[in-house]
């Protein structure tokens, strides 16, 4: 296979060895060749070149102060140093400053220059290949993340319909009339809105990390509560929160967090359990804040505590999405925060969290 | 009974929306009278034809996000322009909080409520 030609630019102001130059490479690499360095630079304007050999010693210009002059405006062509003597200020100035691949002493060996010429555009392929895998992945992640963005918003609206067409069926109390179906449709839909709440929420924590925000958990857990007893009112909730000095994080994050928590702590209750009750305590202080939120429902085998936040992981017997704690924990790495769980069959779960405050 | 309003305009693009939601509407008795829209620009032909006659326009405005053409947020830049102004409600299936902030930021928005429609969301709403 024929490999393309390279494209080399060298820069001396002797003519003799630009000449020299041609002489030995034109049969491997497209040449360009110029007197000085503001030649140079005329060629670089209008070729893509991948390799550029400049001579150190040359009027007005020297080799290191024209790779200095180009690291902004041409920063990917690689760039080696051709020196007529031991200057060792000249190569540690070239190699601090120039960004130089490599030097190479006058008068230079035509093997010695061939393989450093290869080399260099060997890392010069690196470099452009490796910058085009980037940005490919950083489309396609965007693109993916647009993707479940659009399908969630695009399948939950006429799944809101269903649930509008059972709300209306309740209304005009035909919800019964047709043993348990209409029940069952409402199950499976209220299921489904959950997956594509809990999707969106993956997708929006897989976003950056939002601008601190003041958090009032005093405000945040009775909102919370509501949301989410809306539809268990069976549930005691003891509430206490020592919040002195304020708050500053992720506002979203948080609610996604503590949102899924108190969810799971209703949820998960035992449905012989006559006094269900779920217990929150929030302690806020200038470093962090300190929230412990305990249940007395069905608990968590001690085999799966390790597990309980990996992504689609759930227990046999009472199935959710597998995505919540997932959620809960890819959230708080984001921000820092730490999760620790306590369980037992008999007692119920203690999940502690604590969250840096940004202040 | 408190007199309640008289007349809601209800600007959505789905066809199936509209019709529960006139229906939960109806049942739910929050109207004497409904208006159906089928876009924005539907409704803003509506608004300007009865100016001269404001018994004849809505009391109340409920208000979707998502309309191919005109959107919710782009009916409310031409809204804001009509001098004879109601309130408006936004009804949307969106959890985005972009268009929850957006929509609630809004002069004329006095609320977003969300999809499934809760009669009893919308009652609290209008007596307010």
């Amino acid at each position: 296979m024929k490999t393309p030609a390279v494209r080399v630019l060298y820069i001396d102001d002797e003519e003799n060895n630009l000449q020299a130059f041609k002489a030995s490479f034109r049969r491997q690499y497209e040449i360009y060749t110029a007197i000085s360095a503001a030649e140079g630079l005329k060629i670089l304007q209008n070729v893509d070149i991948q390799v550029i050999i400049a001579d150190q010693k040359m009027p007005n210009t020297t080799g290191v102060e024209f790779f200095k002059s180009i690291t902004q405006t041409y920063p990917d062509p690689i760039r080696i140093l051709l020196t007529g003597y031991t200057d060792i200020e000249a190569l540690a100035d070239a190699i601090n400053h120039g960004d130089i691949y490599r030097y190479i002493t006058k008068p230079w060996n035509d093997l010695e220059l061939h393989n450093s010429i290869k080399n260099a555009y060997d890392a010069y392929r690196s470099k452009i290949d490796l910058r085009n895998k980037m940005a490919e992945l950083e489309k396609t992640n965007d693109e993916l993340n647009r993707f479940i963005y659009s399908i969630s918003h695009e399948l939950r609206a006429p799944l809101v319909s269903v649930i509008g067409i059972v709300n209306l069926v309740k209304m005009e109390g035909l919800y019964h009339s047709s043993g348990d179906y209409w029940e069952l449709i409402e199950t499976c839909s209220s299921k489904l809105d959950y997956y594509i709440q809990k999707t969106l929420q993956y997708y929006k924590n897989n976003k950056n990390v939002a601008e601190p925000t003041v958090v009032d958990f005093d405000q945040l857990i009775k909102d919370l509560i509501e949301m989410y007893a809306h539809s268990n009112k069976e549930t005691q909730f003891t509430v206490s929160i020592d919040q002195s000095v304020p708050f500053k994080g992720d506002l979203f994050r948080i609610e996604v967090i503590l949102g899924n928590l108190i969810s799971n702590a209703i949820k998960y209750q035992k449905v012989s359990e006559p006094n269900k009750k779920v217990n929150i305590e929030v302690e806020v202080n200038r470093e962090q804040a300190q929230i412990n939120i305990s249940d007395n429902g069905m608990g968590i085998l001690n085999e799966h505590l390790e597990k309980i936040f990996t992504q689609f992981f759930k227990s046999k017997v009472h199935h959710g999405s597998g995505l919540g704690l997932f959620i809960v924990k890819e959230a708080l790495n984001r921000i820092d925060g730490r999760i620790a769980v306590s369980s037992d069959i008999d007692h119920g779960t203690t999940f502690k969290i604590t969250i840096p405050n940004a202040k | 009974m408190q007199s309640r309003p008289k007349k809601l305009m209800l600007i959505d693009d789905n066809e199936i929306d509209l019709k529960i939601n006139a229906k939960l509407i109806n049942l739910a008795n929050l109207f004497q009278e409904i208006i159906i829209c089928r876009s924005g620009e539907e409704a803003l032909d509506f608004l300007n034809k009865y100016l001269s006659t404001p018994e004849l326009l809505p009391d109340f405005i409920l208000l979707d996000i998502q309309m191919p053409e005109m959107d919710g947020f782009e009916f409310l830049e031409h809204y804001k322009d009509f001098p004879e102004k109601r309130p408006v409600a936004m009804l949307s299936s969106t959890l985005d909080f972009g268009d929850i902030k957006r929509a609630e930021a809004n002069p004329y928005v006095i609320k977003l409520l969300k999809k499934p429609l809760s009669p009893s969301e919308l009652e609290v709403l209008i007596s307010r």
